[in-house]
């Protein structure tokens, strides 16, 4: 007997009751403005949202970002790219890039969260960016992550690797001090657009 | 309606000040207050203490002494927790006969959603902070677990708000464990004490006078540390509040 | 004298630290209600996340076999093991196959129960750890005193002289912002220098064949984005059924942990990208036999939260290592018992049965109940403490009968005529570092009430009810079931 066949005969031995699949009696909570709800949220995360309105990717990079000299993005609006990520064989080399533009799909307004499903060739990028700008439809803000888990870009779309992403990367290993920038971006911007 | 008097072991021999304002107050309410004379211990101590079998003879023994009551109103949150929880197992081969701890009631407890009476005859001109004990709120559900999203809500407060003259505080760590804990007082008698001095530090920090509860063992705990410390603060059973002027 | 309470007494003796410890713990619990304040429907996702759990345990062999099944079709190996022994040797054999010295490892706690790290040393192959805490613990060479924080009883000047030692940070210098940044600079020549990626697992979900890693660092996520080959692995209660139960799941676990809204990562591992492979090892390692006890099969439910941790007032002012298992806390407490009453019964007296554990658990595990439990079952295996159950004998014995409580209670009154300091000292468990003895009272309540001295001022009178409603026949405790 196998390993696997030999755990499978403990767990019917161990006879669990039987128990159904709860339904859930609860209306999940609702907000009035998700998308201000996610942008407050995503502050406290250590995050900033913006809204486009109407001004190109280029400016807004200006804007936030002046000092990015080494700019990677696939993104076909951003003109001040100067790395093309999926031209890149080897990803380490997308480790400590300025800033990383990159498409996230929708927002979660209860947790500052975007989902990233990965659509670049080295999802290195994501996390090796000094800066990552997230760009998303301004109208795709959910209120928790009970609709995120229901939007088909989750559950039905045919994605490798994907990813909820709430603000910059952040530790407080060290006595509870919070501090960005543990080991993936410092700082997070999602472009409403 | 008939109601046995549970004096726990400890109050019987330590605290019968407590007991007494309890049998004062119940009648004053004009209730019909009896007291079992043969009563001891409810066995709550060893099963704290990993020999709940040996709080078998003693639950029987209650069993016996008050099942010909109405309710069995007691002093004490957790003895009461220990009763209405464990009995009905501990009991369990004495048939389909009904246990008295579905009718055995902390007093609080018991003036509160029983009783309900609209006055008290109280006067307590003092400041005193509530000593929410963990069995009283997470097992009796004396006050809301401050773990909970629900709306907060303490029937300890609902009655002293009926005293008059009394001021009423709460520490910051509203039901923080005080460490009392039977057993664990002596077992680990090191984070025992220091979690009693943490909480009345908190108790003290309200300007209070008193610290009052439902549980005569923590408010023995805690005034054992205020008696070593000499600290300016005195523990006082919550029913000697609500009995003050009896 | 149990060996958590003989380690928490040192801990206890250096007053300032437990200060700091016990607040830097509230301090989170504060954080998570405010959390939990702020999600309306909380207690019913609690509600639903426990039925989830309990849900997939009764059908766990149906769930692991359907992930198995969809994480094959995803391109996503999947591997069993029984024990620590052969997960550790699948990785060793994954590893020896793959070639490479350097692993990037993101915190397991399965890997910790399971040894892995000393296996793979002891074979040549580096292991680093890439989350922060774990990282300082390792250079420090000691275990993780928390689960989720696990340097949590680490001093920032400590961390400082340590990173001066490693990495030749300014002398002096303790601030965390700067530390963790040092650590980061240092940490990615480990990232980018590994040949193997590990994860752990905090949920793997059945019907997509897909797995989730929680982290705030990113350190799993960048941990995996080099090498060829991923390594996850799982112990068997991680598994859920579907999106749906992971949606309720994220909802709770970074609220209850740390008091944030969700970690900043989630990541969803699905298929592995184009040349490289993820392997899934699915490990037991007494777990079923925990779902065969039905007095503690809800350990099973656990989310490795280490919510029962920051609540539970022992473990805030004992720190992690007065408990013998490698987990501490409630949980601890309870997986050491599972794990070997033997071993690490001298856990379970870290409880004041306070209960704060169950309900801050976001799965509602009845934590302290279940302690309540084994300190029962410790006496029928034998491993009660002698003088304990030589005291519980005896108070027994004593209350047993109202004239043998009236002679212990003469023979009380008669001890506190010594003089204070005989009764009053450290060898007394009660007085310890300073309590006092109780007063026996000069005449009990039930002397008292024999004398007709509680009835004579004031005589039980069934006169008409004073209540609004006045008290009626005995019902249901209306309130709080």
């Amino acid at each position: 007997m196998n390993s696997k066949e030999q755990i499978l005969r403990r767990i019917a031995a161990a006879h669990s009751p039987e128990i159904s699949y709860p339904a859930f009696d609860f209306t999940p909570q609702h907000f009035a403005d998700p998308a201000a709800t996610f942008a407050e949220r995503l502050e406290a995360a250590g995050g900033r949202a913006v809204w486009a309105d109407g001004q190109p990717l280029d400016e807004w990079i200006r804007r936030l970002y002046p000092e990015a000299r080494r700019i990677a993005s696939t993104l076909s609006e951003v003109t001040l790219t100067t790395i093309n990520p999926d031209e890149t064989e080897d990803p380490r080399t997308l480790c400590d890039v300025d800033l990383g533009i990159v498409r996230g799909s929708f927002a979660v307004a209860e947790n500052g969260a975007v989902w990233i499903p990965q659509t670049i060739r080295h999802k290195a990028l994501y996390f090796g960016a000094t800066a990552l700008m997230i760009v998303i439809p301004r109208d795709a803000v959910v209120d928790t992550m009970h609709e995120a888990m229901a939007r088909p870009e989750v559950c039905e779309d045919d994605f490798g690797y994907g990813c909820f992403m709430s603000g910059p990367s952040k530790t407080a290993d060290i006595e509870q001090a919070l501090v960005f920038g543990a080991h993936g971006p410092m700082s997070v911007t999602v472009v409403l657009q | 309606m008939k109601i046995g008097l549970f004096i726990p072991c400890y109050i019987n021999a330590l605290y019968p000040e407590v007991g007494q304002a309890s049998y004062r107050l119940l009648t004053a309410l004009g209730l019909d207050v009896d007291y079992p004379l043969e009563q001891t211990c409810c066995g709550q101590p060893m099963a704290n203490a990993g020999f709940e079998h040996d709080a078998k003879p003693l639950a029987e023994r209650m069993e016996h002494l008050f099942e010909q009551y109405d309710y069995v109103v007691g002093p004490s949150a957790s003895c009461v927790a220990f009763v209405r929880e464990s009995y009905p197992g501990l009991l369990e081969h004495q048939g389909e006969k009904p246990c008295i701890g579905e009718r055995t009631y902390e007093i609080c407890e018991f003036l509160h959603d029983v009783v309900r009476p609209t006055t008290l005859p109280a006067r307590f001109p003092h400041k005193v902070s509530i000593h929410n004990s963990c069995h009283g709120v997470r097992k009796l559900g004396l006050s809301s677990p401050s773990e909970l999203n629900v709306p907060y809500m303490s029937k300890l407060r609902d009655l002293l708000e009926k005293v008059e003259g009394i001021e009423i505080f709460e520490p910051t760590r509203r039901d923080e464990c005080c460490g009392f804990g039977g057993m664990f007082a002596a077992e680990e008698n090191a984070v025992s004490i220091r979690m009693g001095r943490d909480k009345i530090r908190d108790h003290l920090s309200t300007g209070a006078e008193y610290i009052t509860g439902a549980d005569s063992s923590c408010l023995m705990h805690l005034q054992g540390i205020i008696d070593h410390d000499r600290l300016p603060i005195k523990t006082l059973h919550i029913v000697q509040i609500l009995a003050s002027n009896l | 004298m149990s060996t958590h309470s003989k380690a928490a007494a040192q801990f206890v003796a250096d007053a300032a630290r437990t200060t700091w410890h016990d607040g830097a713990l509230w301090a989170v619990r504060a954080k998570r209600d405010r959390m939990a304040q702020s999600v309306p429907e909380w207690e019913a996702l609690r509600s639903a996340a426990s039925e989830i759990k309990r849900h997939t345990l009764s059908h766990l062999g149906h769930y692991l076999t359907t992930f198995e099944r969809q994480a094959t079709a995803n391109g996503i190996q999947v591997h069993w093991a029984v024990d620590a022994d052969e997960m550790n040797r699948i990785v060793g054999e994954l590893v020896a196959r793959h070639g490479g010295r350097h692993l990037i490892k993101s915190k397991s706690m399965l890997s910790e129960e399971c040894g892995l790290t000393p296996y793979l040393e002891a074979r040549g192959i580096e292991a680093v750890e890439s989350d922060l805490g774990e990282r300082i613990m390792q250079l420090m060479h000691r275990p993780p005193s928390h689960i989720v924080l696990p340097a949590i009883a680490v001093k920032r000047e400590e961390v400082g002289t340590l990173f001066e030692r490693e990495w030749h940070t300014e002398p002096g210098n303790s601030d965390p912002t700067y530390l963790t940044h040092a650590a980061r600079k240092n940490l990615r020549t480990k990232f980018l220098g590994a040949d193997i990626a590990m994860t752990g697992v905090n949920f793997a979900i059945a019907e997509a064949g897909a797995f989730a890693v929680c982290t705030n660092e990113g350190n799993a996520d960048l941990g995996t984005s080099f090498p060829d080959l991923h390594i996850a692995i799982m112990g068997l209660e991680k598994v859920i059924p579907d999106y749906r139960a992971l949606g309720v799941f994220t909802r709770l676990l970074a609220r209850s942990a740390t008091g944030q809204p969700v970690t900043t990562y989630t990541s969803l591992y699905r298929k592995p990208a184009p040349g490289k492979q993820i392997h899934v090892i699915i490990v037991d390692n007494g777990r079923t036999e925990t779902l065969a006890d039905t007095a503690h099969r809800n350990m099973l439910k656990c989310l490795r939260c280490g919510a029962c941790m920051n609540t539970c007032p022992v473990y805030r002012r004992s720190g992690g290592y007065s408990y013998s298992y490698f987990i501490p806390g409630p949980l601890g407490i309870n997986l050491g018992m599972l794990r070997s009453p033997a071993s690490y019964h001298g856990n379970v007296s870290a409880c004041s049965l306070c209960y704060s554990c169950s309900a801050v658990c976001p799965a509602r595990i009845d934590l302290g109940e279940q302690i309540y439990a084994w300190r029962q079952e410790m006496d029928l295996s034998g491993h009660a403490d002698k003088y304990k159950k030589f005291a519980a004998k005896s108070i027994q014995f004593a209350l047993s009968d109202p004239e043998r409580f009236r002679s212990a209670v003469i023979a009380g009154r008669l001890a506190q005529r010594l003089p204070h300091g005989l009764l009053n000292n450290r060898f007394n468990p009660w007085y310890g570092s300073g309590r006092e003895m109780p007063r026996f009272a000069p005449r009990t309540f039930r002397e008292l009430w024999q004398a007709g001295e509680i009835r004579a001022a004031f005589p039980s009178a069934p006169a008409s009810a004073p209540g609004e409603n006045g008290p009626t026949a005995p019902q249901n405790h209306p309130t709080n079931k």
